[in-house]
C-alpha cells in the first residue's frame, strides 16, 4: 500500500455566470464573513453553477497524475483549490506530510519583461517561497536546467515564449516541491526541453514523500509520462485510473458521446490522426 | 483577531524576499529604459517643490494665522496628506490590479501590502527631505522634538492601510461603493487643515474639524517638525489609538474576505 500524500474529499465548487449577480453575492459574501458567518455554501442560487460538483480521489507518493478533460471541465479550479488558492464550497483537501506545494498556472505570471532572465530567476524564486540564500545555492541548478546561460542578461520580454517557459519552469521545479502542481506549463517548450522534464519528473518522483500533478489537454502527454489518469466532465471527476490507454479510450468515446455512429467514426479518425 | 495578526506576521516573515524583490521591480522597474535612471526619483520631487517656490512668489492669499511661513505650512501639510493619501491609493487597489498574480501564485497577499507600503515610504522619504530643506529657506526652525517627526506619522499610515484594506476587497465586488470612497477622499482633503489654519472660524466647518481624526495626526506631526510644539496631545493620542485599533480591524477583515473575493475578479 503506497502512502498517501493528499486526500481530496467531496471536493465541489461554485462559480457564477453573470457579472452582475457575481458582484452581488460577492458583496453578499463579504459581509457574511465580516460577521463571522459562513459564506453562502448551500444549493446554487440563480446564475450560479457547478465549476466543481463532488470530486474525491487520492493522490499517492511517487504517483504522476494527469488530470484531463474538455475545456472548462473545471481542472484548473481544481488545481487552485489543492493550492489553497480558491476556498472551497464543500468537501476538504488534506495534504498529509507534504512539506511544500509548488503550483505553476501561467508560466509568465509574475515575471517582469524589463528584468533580465537572471533577475527573474530570483524574482520568481521569490514568489514560490524561496529565500535569497536558497536561491543562491539553486543558481546553478536553474542556470544549468534552462539551458539559457547565454540569454540571462537579456530582459525577458525580449524571450520567446518557450524561453520563458524554461525559465519559469527550471525555477519551480528547483523548490523541490513535494507536490508539484503543473496546470498546461508545458505546453510552449520544445520538443527536446519537454521530453528532458518528462524524464526529469519521473526521476524525480522516485524521491520519498514526492507526488506530481499536472493538467493538460494533449493526449499524447498523458501516455508519455502519467502513472495515474483522472478525468473531469462538466466538474465530475468520471474516470480514475492507472492504465493511461484506457482512460485515453474512455476520454475519446466520453467526448463523442451523443453523436451518430457515422460521425462518431470520422472524428475518432480525426483525433486519432492528430494525436498520434 | 492577535491570531490573525501573528498568523499575517508569519506569513510576511516567510516571504520577506519576495516583499523586497517587489520593492526593487516597482521602484527600478519604472525607471528600467531610462538612462539616467534613479535620478528621476530626485528631479520630480525638486521640479515640484521649484514649481512652489515659483508660484508662491506670485502672492497668495490670508489663509488665518498658521504660526508659521504660509507657503512652509501648506508645503509640509500637504506632504503629510499625500502620506496618507499615498498609501490609501496604493492598497485599496492592490487587489483589483494584482489579482491576476495572486490567482497564479499561492503566496500570502500581506506581501503585497508590504510592498506597497515600503515603494510608500520611499517615494515619500525622497520629497520630504527636499522639503525639509525648503522649509528651511523660508525660516522654519527644527527643534529636537523634530526628529520624533518619522514616529509620529505612524498613526496616519495605519489608518490609510486600514482604510485601504477594506477598500481593496470592496474595489473587487462593490464597484459603486468605491467610487464614492474615492471622490469622498478628496473632499475630505478640504475638510482638514490643510490649505487653511485649523483655528478657522467658518460655522459648520470649524465643528467638523473638530470631530476629524486626520486634522490631530496631521496637525501634531506638522507642529512637531516645524514648531516643536504639541497640537493637540491627548486628540493626537486617542486618534492613534483609534487608527491602531481600525488597522487591526481591518487587517482581520481583509485576511477573512481577500481570498473569497479574489474568484469573483473578472481577469482584464
Amino acid at each position: 500500500m503506497q502512502k498517501t500524500l493528499v486526500s481530496v474529499k467531496g471536493v465541489s465548487k461554485k462559480f457564477c455566470k453573470d457579472l452582475k449577480a457575481n458582484m452581488y453575492y460577492g458583496i453578499k459574501d463579504v459581509m457574511r464573513q465580516s460577521l463571522g458567518l459562513p459564506p453562502h455554501n448551500g444549493a446554487l442560487r440563480p446564475h450560479e453553477f457547478w465549476a466543481l460538483d463532488g470530486v474525491s480521489f487520492d493522490l499517492h507518493e511517487g504517483e504522476i497524475l494527469a488530470v484531463i478533460g474538455a475545456n472548462g471541465s473545471g481542472k484548473t479550479t481544481l488545481m487552485r483549490l489543492i493550492s489553497g488558492i480558491y476556498s472551497m464550497d464543500r468537501g476538504s483537501v488534506d495534504i498529509m506530510g507534504v512539506g511544500k506545494t509548488t503550483a505553476i498556472f501561467a508560466l509568465n505570471a509574475g515575471m517582469n519583461p524589463l528584468f533580465t532572465g537572471l533577475e527573474n530567476i530570483y524574482l520568481k524564486g521569490a514568489m514560490f517561497g524561496l529565500s535569497k540564500k536558497e536561491l543562491k545555492e539553486k543558481l546553478d541548478f536553474i542556470i544549468e536546467f534552462s539551458e539559457l546561460k547565454e540569454f540571462l542578461n537579456s530582459p525577458v520580454g525580449n524571450y520567446s515564449s518557450g524561453m520563458k517557459a524554461r525559465l519559469a519552469y527550471s525555477v519551480a521545479i528547483a523548490t523541490e516541491p513535494n507536490l508539484f502542481i503543473i496546470d498546461e506549463a508545458l505546453a510552449v517548450g520544445d520538443s527536446l526541453f519537454k521530453a528532458k522534464c518528462y524524464e526529469h519528473l519521473q526521476e524525480y518522483v522516485k524521491q520519498p514523500n514526492k507526488a506530481v500533478i499536472y493538467v493538460t489537454n494533449r493526449i499524447r502527454k498523458v501516455m508519455a509520462v502519467a502513472s495515474r489518469v483522472i478525468i473531469l466532465d462538466k466538474g465530475k471527476l468520471i474516470y480514475d485510473t492507472t492504465n493511461s490507454a484506457e482512460a485515453l479510450e474512455f476520454y475519446i468515446n466520453n467526448c463523442l458521446q451523443g453523436l451518430s455512429e457515422e460521425l462518431r467514426e470520422t472524428r475518432l479518425r480525426r483525433v486519432q490522426e492528430f494525436e498520434m | 483577531m492577535i491570531k490573525d495578526v501573528a498568523k499575517a506576521w508569519t506569513g510576511l516573515w516567510n516571504y520577506r524576499y519576495l516583499a523586497w524583490q517587489l520593492v526593487r521591480v516597482s521602484i527600478v522597474g519604472g525607471y528600467k529604459k531610462s538612462f539616467i535612471g534613479l535620478a528621476w526619483m530626485f528631479i520630480l520631487p525638486i521640479l515640484a517643490v521649484l514649481v512652489w517656490i515659483v508660484l508662491n512668489g506670485a502672492g497668495v492669499v490670508d489663509p488665518g494665522d498658521t504660526g508659521i511661513p504660509y507657503p512652509a505650512y501648506v508645503l509640509l501639510s500637504t506632504s503629510l496628506w499625500g502620506f496618507f493619501l499615498e498609501i490609501y491609493k496604493s492598497t485599496s487597489n492592490a487587489l483589483a490590479n494584482e489579482g491576476k498574480l495572486l490567482i497564479m501564485k499561492d503566496f500570502p497577499r500581506e506581501v503585497l501590502l508590504a510592498e506597497k507600503t515600503l515603494v510608500h515610504l520611499i517615494n515619500f522619504s525622497i520629497p520630504m527631505v527636499l522639503n525639509i530643506g525648503v522649509l528651511l529657506l523660508f525660516g522654519v526652525h527644527f527643534g529636537w522634538a523634530a526628529l520624533l517627526f518619522p514616529l509620529s506619522l505612524l498613526p496616519l499610515l495605519l489608518l490609510g492601510l486600514g482604510i485601504g484594506m477594506i477598500v481593496a476587497v470592496l474595489r473587487v465586488v462593490a464597484v459603486d461603493i468605491c467610487t464614492m470612497i474615492d471622490e469622498g477622499m478628496k473632499l475630505l482633503m478640504f475638510l482638514t487643515p490643510i490649505v487653511y489654519a485649523p483655528k478657522i472660524q467658518a460655522g459648520w466647518l470649524s465643528g467638523f474639524i473638530q470631530w476629524n481624526p486626520l486634522a490631530y495626526l496631521i496637525g501634531f506631526s506638522r507642529d512637531l517638525l516645524a514648531g516643536g510644539s504639541f497640537f493637540h496631545p491627548k486628540a493626537y493620542l486617542a486618534c492613534t489609538l483609534g487608527a491602531a485599533l481600525f488597522f487591526l480591524l481591518a487587517l482581520t477583515f481583509f485576511r477573512a474576505t481577500g481570498k473569497r473575493v479574489l474568484e469573483r475578479l473578472v481577469n482584464t
